[in-house]
């Protein structure tokens, strides 16, 4: 008990001690993302160029980077990364404000495909940071066929056996699989055509090797290990452990039936404490060298046309850069917005029950 | 006092208890010993790379300083809290009023942490906002630690407590203590188990806490159960996470059989010198 | 003529004194801390939930009616089910740390003092890895993958391909798992100071083996055991990690549903009133609890 009260003692003097320790005068860029999304080297040079220090905050969810803002949060940060689809809740929600263009010139790097999207008309609020595409991973030793759309999923007969996941979070991917499933589009919006993939869905629940609702990144490790067959996954993801080997054995593939391409964006939540700050960073990032250190490292695509050059490695396969036939089947996840967006959480909520 | 067939029966249970309770441990260490990327054999690797991580290194510290801060203040404010109420409670007082007490101490343990993150955010905010002081950071989080310890270490002297015959007390006060004295020359001693282990759950409550931690965490206050979470967020169930668990369950186990042996060889060494003394 | 106090009176002025003294700081604290900021946000549940989940003017009490199983959908039975599922597993984690806490204790009671609080730390240790880490080790130790599972699959117990983990089994292992320390810290408190004299007497009354037990030794520990109680079912009835990475989170618990009202698919209307409602039920099942020990433990408190 000794040992215990002196590690005590020498735990609270180094607590205090700290803080004052830590007190710089510089200004400081305070950056919340998602976790291990961006090259710490990237910080490092900011921090050289701004004269400033950043401190990076993480969080692995749209959901709970939003709830953070709402109940306060967004008077702690300068700089967060919501996915495009959140980009018109925030921006309704008043919690993001307007980006100031003329303090981004950078901004011209960016690929015509992803200026002034549908979910963000003349990029009021959001600046592209990384995007990628959300398929079908499975594993070729226990699924011979895995076919070419979400029956792999969906379709008893074409997995009877293997325990498979979908992901949990908000439902539209899953809802979207499933219209895509039934032939109404990946960006089906009607209640009916909602209601019907609902059902499909918890019929697909009901199945003895469905193992549950785990999200794309946590699915992608549990496949690893081998727990699970198939499962839907994020590009990056497979692109990351096909780069370090833990995953040669495993496959992806784009449904043709309609998929889902995705951007994170950069956006300023609306009390930020030191703005020309963020919209510094922005530029910065939106540099031509820096885009491409952003995705070499985080193995994501780059919505940065003027990074492609630098791209290195794996960058340029077929993984990150869907061909012209794949981006076919591609579409963003239309903005939800108002009564439809309360009907459809409602609708996945009694799916989850 | 325990029959040595209810003995036998007792050790026959526990024993494969206690294998059960390290499984996953010994699971979790032989992973982190995996190759490294693009390489076969086990390996340190993973050690390698935690060792030169500042940002565990940053997480563990703030962690420990949470854990060991908020369990003594919470230690403290919940002994008195569990003693007084055992002990100068009206034990026949009827009506809500009566319940009262035991409700408020129950608040913490069964709101759901989400909802207490969210509320303390929200709370912390308009202080903050009003008044200047608790910005989100470490303080902000030490307080929230403290309050969902409290409860814990005020049930577990409680119960303790409860059944001590009262006269206890009065034999004190008869030896002209006053109450300030009885209470650390008497009851402290007596209830010294349950302030251990109230102690001892409050670190554990607060070593594995992430929702109320990620809701009252500032900028870059980041502990390592956040860190751990975003890393198994991104990376997955990676060796160096496995590796990080293994090192501290292991320093931990190593510091408490040192402590062990330290006192049984002091205690050794202290028969020993009195049978000298007497031979 | 004023009348003097009575010494009894000043007694129990005394007495309310150092009750305000001891337990006042920690209760004005939980009042401070928690009991305002929570009244703050669970207020939102008697407003009306605007499109993104934020609470809007009018007041209205909709969100309980949502909790009552009306949706925008029409009325489903969804949430009752909840309900229950998540009382069954605060029931099974109590049950089952409660039966693997006693063994453990009075085997540590058998064992050299010097050697006891080892053997209980022990125990409390691997709940300080983080509980992701360890859930996901018992996913892999009972994974389709598994000697375990082959065995079990050998037994017929499950179909081929697939594991224990997720499911039932799985489940309860790991709520086990994780309370175990919770039951065991104030079972152990408490059981450490059991008077040996009452066993004895009980055997000289030609008490043996099991009524020797229940009637001697049980009681002492009952204080302890009902603070295990509610350390433990308490957080189960609201847990939803290990439900989520071991029974395949088929099913949602109240834990994730209210979760998911202030994340995912926000209403915090709703979140707010499910909690309500999950605090007064809680709360009228603690103090009915402590009617219920009171009775057990005769005029002595048993529980706070």
């Amino acid at each position: 008990m000794k040992i215990l009260s002196c590690i005590a003692a020498g735990a609270l003097a180094l607590g205090l001690a700290t803080p004052f320790a830590a007190r710089a005068e510089q200004p400081t860029l305070n950056l919340f993302i998602w976790s291990d999304y961006i090259d710490p080297g990237l910080l490092t040079a900011f921090e050289k160029q701004c004269n400033c220090k950043v401190v990076e905050t993480d969080y692995e969810s749209n959901a709970e980077m939003s709830a953070k803002l709402k109940a306060g949060g967004d008077a702690q940060y300068d700089v967060v990364v919501p996915s495009s689809y959140y980009v018109p809740e925030l921006a309704d929600e008043g919690l993001i404000q307007p980006i100031d263009h003329t303090q981004v010139p950078n901004f011209s790097n960016i690929a015509v495909k992803f200026q002034n999207p549908d979910y963000d008309p003349g990029d009021k609020y959001s600046i592209p940071y990384q995007w990628g595409t959300t398929g079908i991973v499975y594993d070729p030793a226990k699924i011979k066929d895995p076919g070419t759309g979400w029956g792999l999923l969906f379709d008893p007969k074409m997995n009877p056996n293997f325990p498979f996941v979908l992901p949990k979070g908000e439902g539209r991917d899953q809802i979207g699989a499933a219209c895509a499933y039934l032939g109404y589009g990946f960006n089906c919006s009607e209640k009916s055509q909602w209601i019907a993939a609902a059902k499909l869905i918890e019929t697909t629940k009901k199945r003895a090797n469905f193992s549950g609702f785990i999200d794309e990144t946590p699915a992608r490790d549990q496949m690893k290990s081998g727990l699970i067959a198939a499962s839907m996954a994020y590009n990056g993801d497979i692109t990351q452990c096909y780069a370090d080997g833990s995953c040669k054995n495993l496959k992806f593939f784009l449904p043709d039936q309609g998929a889902e391409i995705w951007v994170d964006t950069m956006a300023i939540p609306t009390h930020a404490p030191n703005p020309k700050l963020a919209l510094q960073f922005i530029n910065f990032i939106l540099d031509a060298t820096n885009g491409a250190t952003l995705s070499n490292y985080n193995q994501y695509a780059s919505p940065n046309a003027a990074s492609q050059k630098q791209l290195t490695g794996i960058m340029s396969s077929g993984l990150i850069n869907p061909s012209a036939a794949e981006m076919a089947h591609l579409s963003f996840l239309a903005p939800l917005r108002g009564a439809k967006y309360k009907l459809f959480n409602q609708i996945w909520t009694s799916v989850l029950q | 006092m325990i029959p040595r067939g209810v003995r036998y029966a007792l050790s026959g249970i526990s024993w494969p208890v206690y294998v059960l309770l390290y499984t996953p441990l010994a699971l979790v260490a032989y992973y982190s010993f995996s190759p490294a990327p693009n390489s076969t054999g086990h390996s340190l690797h993973a050690y390698n790379i935690l060792l030169h991580d500042g940002a565990v290194a940053a997480a563990l510290r703030r962690s420990l300083i949470l854990a060991f801060g908020s369990a003594i203040t919470s230690t403290a404010l919940g002994t008195l809290l569990g003693y007084g109420l055992c002990r100068f409670r009206n034990a026949n007082a009827k009506g809500f009023l009566a319940h009262l007490p035991s409700l408020i101490i129950y608040t913490p343990i069964i709101m759901p942490s989400l909802v207490f993150g969210i509320s303390e955010l929200i709370f912390f905010n308009f202080v903050h906002n009003a008044t200047g002081l608790l910005g989100a950071g470490l303080v902000t989080m030490v307080i929230a630690h403290i309050t969902f310890q409290v409860p814990y270490v005020a049930l577990t002297v409680f119960a303790r407590l409860s059944g001590l015959d009262p006269y206890l007390f009065e034999a004190s006060y008869d030896l002209y203590a006053n109450g300030v004295k009885s209470f650390f020359y008497l009851i402290v001693p007596v209830v010294q188990p349950a302030i251990i282990g109230g102690f001892l759950l409050g670190i554990t409550l607060s070593i594995d806490d992430f929702t109320i931690s990620f809701f009252t965490s500032g900028p870059g206050s980041v502990t390592l159960p956040i860190y751990i979470y975003g890393a198994i967020a991104r990376k997955g169930i990676s060796p160096e996470i496995n590796a990080l668990g293994t090192l501290m369950i292991g320093t931990i186990i190593s510091l408490a059989l040192i402590q062990f042996f330290i006192t049984r060889h002091r205690e050794r060494a202290g028969q020993l010198s009195a049978r000298g003394k007497i031979a | 003529m004023s009348t003097m106090p009575s010494e009894v009176a000043i007694e129990a002025g005394r007495q309310r004194l150092r009750l305000w003294v001891t337990a006042g700081p920690g209760l004005v604290w939980i009042m401070l801390f928690l009991l305002i900021p929570s009244a703050i946000l669970l207020g939102i549940a008697f407003f009306s939930a605007d499109d993104y989940g934020n609470p809007v003017l009018p007041l209205s009490l909709s969100p309980f009616q949502q909790v009552a199983g009306y949706s925008l959908l029409g009325w489903d039975s969804g949430n009752i089910a909840i309900f229950l599922r998540s009382l069954a597993q605060a029931g099974t984690a109590t049950l089952v740390s409660a039966a693997l806490s006693y063994p453990l204790v009075f085997f540590i009671m058998s064992r050299p003092e010097s050697l006891r609080p080892l053997l209980l730390l022990f125990i409390i240790l691997p709940s300080w890895t983080n509980q992701v880490v360890r859930t996901y080790a018992w996913l892999e130790l009972l994974g389709p993958n598994a000697p375990v599972s082959w065995l079990a699959h050998a037994l017929h117990l499950v179909p081929p391909d697939l594991g224990l983990a997720p499911g039932s089994f799985a489940v309860t292992t790991g709520l086990a798992y994780n309370y175990l320390p919770y039951m065991i810290v104030p079972l152990y408190a408490s059981a450490e100071k059991l008077d040996w004299t009452l066993v004895e007497a009980g055997r000289d009354l030609y008490a043996s083996g099991a009524r020797l037990f229940w009637s001697t030794v049980f009681p002492q520990t009952l204080p302890g055991l009902l603070s295990g109680v509610i350390f433990v079912a308490i957080p189960a009835f609201g847990d939803y990690v290990v439900p989520q990475l071991l029974g395949g989170d088929r099913a949602l618990m109240i834990g994730s549903l209210i979760a998911n009202q202030f994340t995912e698919t926000p209403d915090w209307p709703y979140g707010a009133a499910l909690t309500i409602i999950m605090l007064v039920f809680t709360g009228l099942g603690l103090v009915a609890f402590r009617i219920l020990t009171r009775k057990l433990g005769g005029a002595e408190e048993a529980t706070i």
